[in-house]
């Protein structure tokens, strides 16, 4: 092989191996940046479509949140209505959520008003309870400061910081 | 009314989707990894022996083959395993066997009867095997956590089995070889795997304390000595291998893994400031009165002065290293252009150096970006996790191919003092090869389980 195209081999060699580099990078880039523009459009949407009841139903269209109803094990997630992460859900996989700034919260409350273990849901005889953990600022079932363990039904809002929930089937 | 169909009606915008996305990009680039493999051997053919010939055959299939085995072992038992992991270990893997291969060809030519890049393909085919044994057969990494203290008689056994009477080697001067007959295996290169799960499992139950007690003094918090216990341990054990093993870089890679992992368990810089002084105060001491790694340092430090250059042991090497990496240049003499095999282990040791002769700077840093990405996949693997233990496992197993990559390539580049650990993926060396690829493994196992289960964006669990 003459010099010339040994030497133009070489270079494309190295050159190759640099367009690989960027393949990945340009993947990881996608990742990055192709979840961020979703997740500003879900955010964007979510409160929207949340505050919208059950769709079909004609009795129920146009009133504000659905009537209460008994939850017990129907209940199968949480959905943040209000706060920074208002859209996201939580699978109650579990019998108990705990709810807190702590990381090892199941739902981790990032804000100044909610206290590190805050309170958490426990699943009792087929209900969902809401119990404070001797929060600083308090939970707030339905408007109305918790006390002892209360039964979460389905549908009413839970506040725990700046953050609202509330239980859905 | 029903509440069966409200979870149509409240249709909460799903945004991750369920990917085999993962895999059909990582097969996009493993067609491009193998590409560069089947450049990378035409092109060593080319220029060393003028002609393409059927040896090329004898390398790409079996390579080949392999990697194809693990991507569809992938597809089926973790779909959603990290993509980029896999095709970045192949092209480094194929990168070392195309050099592995180019310097045979040079011992050919001489008429040298030590061939490696045989050996060397057998290996990767073998490292591959074990790793997609790991991806099937651990469930999940968790299940790790039940061998924590077995992983650590096992880790401790295995580091100090090379001192045992009849199977220990001592091959260089380093006693860190077990052998029967012919064949030796590097007991260390798996026990930096067992020790990582070892850690692992030991600081999630300790990070609180490690973490939150102590006396304040001078506004730092200085940990109890009951904390101290373990590092205290440890320091001495790799000490021990150090004095015992003649082994330097085995020794800082595993306190430095240690120091690491106790430093993302618990945020606190105190353990990595204690740590880094106890390690140089140990070593320091071990320079002035260990015969060898006194050597070693001044081999680092004046590689040039002749009386060094000559001795046994002395800096020969590392000099033969640096010229190979001037000679290299920005853009390399190409592969099978340069003079590589002027260096003495061009095929294990420095194989970094000949690999930086032959591409260049310019490919010097692709190799670098590739670590980097590899290391940063890893680290991102241990973000994306809620739970202490596969986050710290991930850290530190990415963290074990960084810092061995940086003291062999300080080594090499006169940075540190140069030590006899193997270039990650790149070397020749079979218990280097397995040990990588388990890595490989388990972080793909561990970046499965991250999406297991329904997730939404940024979903609190």
């Amino acid at each position: 092989m003459s010099e010339l195209a040994l030497f133009i081999v070489r270079l494309g060699f190295v050159a190759v191996l640099w367009i690989f580099v960027f393949s990945i990078i340009s993947v990881i880039r996608a990742d990055l940046f192709g979840q961020k523009v979703v997740s500003r459009v879900a955010a964007a949407n979510a409160p929207e479509v949340i505050s919208t009841p059950v769709g079909n139903s004609a009795p129920f269209a146009g009133s504000s949140p659905l009537v209460s109803e008994p939850t017990g094990s129907s209940a199968v997630k949480l959905v943040i209505i209000e706060g920074d992460k208002t859209g996201q859900l939580v699978r109650l996989e579990r019998r108990e959520i705990t709810i807190g700034r702590s990381p090892d919260s199941d739902l981790i409350v990032d804000d100044e008003y909610a206290s590190t273990h805050h309170a958490k849901l426990i699943l009792i005889n087929n209900d969902w309870l809401i119990q404070d953990l001797n929060s600083t600022n308090g939970t707030y079932l339905d408007g109305s400061r918790v006390g002892t363990p209360a039964v979460v039904k389905l549908n009413t809002p839970v506040r725990v910081g700046k953050t609202v929930f509330e239980l859905r089937s | 009314m029903t509440f069966t169909n409200l979870t149509d009606a409240i249709n909460i915008p799903k945004i991750i989707r369920v990917i085999p996305r993962n895999r059909n990009i990582e097969a996009w680039l493993l067609a491009f990894a193998l590409g560069l493999f089947a450049f990378e051997l035409a092109q060593i053919q080319l220029s060393v022996l003028q002609v393409l010939c059927a040896d090329f055959w004898l390398y790409f299939v079996p390579f080949t083959l392999a990697v194809l085995a693990i991507h569809f072992v992938l597809r089926i038992r973790a779909s959603e395993a990290d993509s980029l992991i896999l095709p970045i270990g192949v092209v480094l893997n194929g990168l070392g066997i195309a050099e592995i291969y180019r310097l045979d060809l040079h011992t050919v030519a001489v008429k040298g009867t030590e061939l490696f890049a045989g050996k060397q393909i057998a290996w990767t085919c073998i490292a591959i095997a074990v790793a997609a044994v790991v991806v099937i057969f651990v469930p999940s990494h968790l299940f790790l956590r039940r061998y924590v203290y077995v992983s650590m008689f096992v880790g401790v056994g295995l580091l100090l089995s090379p001192m045992l009477p009849v199977i220990g080697r001592s091959i260089n001067g380093a006693r860190l070889w077990i052998g029967i007959g012919p064949l030796t295996f590097q007991p260390g290169e798996l026990a930096k795997i067992a020790l990582t799960v070892f850690f692992a499992g030991y600081l999630v139950t300790r990070r609180d304390s490690l973490a939150i007690v102590g006396r304040k003094i001078f506004g730092v918090r200085i940990p109890r000595a009951r904390e101290l216990g373990p590092i205290i341990s440890i320091w001495v054990a790799s000490l021990l291998v150090l004095v015992m093993q003649h082994d330097l870089g085995t020794s800082l890679l595993y306190f430095g893994l240690f120091i690491v992992m106790i430093y993302v368990a618990t945020g606190r810089s105190i353990y990595v400031v204690v740590g880094l002084t106890m390690f140089f105060s140990g070593a320091l001491v071990a320079s002035r009165v260990a015969d060898y790694v006194t050597r070693r340092f001044d081999a680092w430090l004046n590689p040039f002065d002749q009386s060094h250059y000559d001795a046994v042991g002395g800096s020969y090497q590392l000099v033969q290293g640096i010229f190979g990496l001037a000679h290299g240049n920005l853009l390399g003499a190409g592969l099978g252009g340069g003079l590589p095999h002027l260096v003495p282990l061009a095929e294990s040791d420095f194989i970094i150096a000949s690999l930086g002769e032959e591409l260049g700077l310019v490919g010097m840093f692709a190799i670098l970006a590739l670590y980097l990405l590899l290391v940063a996949r890893g680290v991102r693997i241990a973000f994306m996790h809620n739970d202490d233990f596969s986050k710290l496992l991930a850290v530190g197993l990415s963290f074990v191919i960084a810092l061995q990559l940086f003291i062999v390539m300080g080594g090499v580049t006169r940075v540190v003092p140069l030590t006899g650990l193997t270039t990650p993926l790149l070397a020749a060396g079979g218990s280097s090869l397995i040990a990588n690829w388990i890595i490989i493994g388990v972080l793909l196992r561990i970046s499965d389980s991250m999406g297991s289960g329904q997730r939404v964006i940024g979903a609190v669990n």
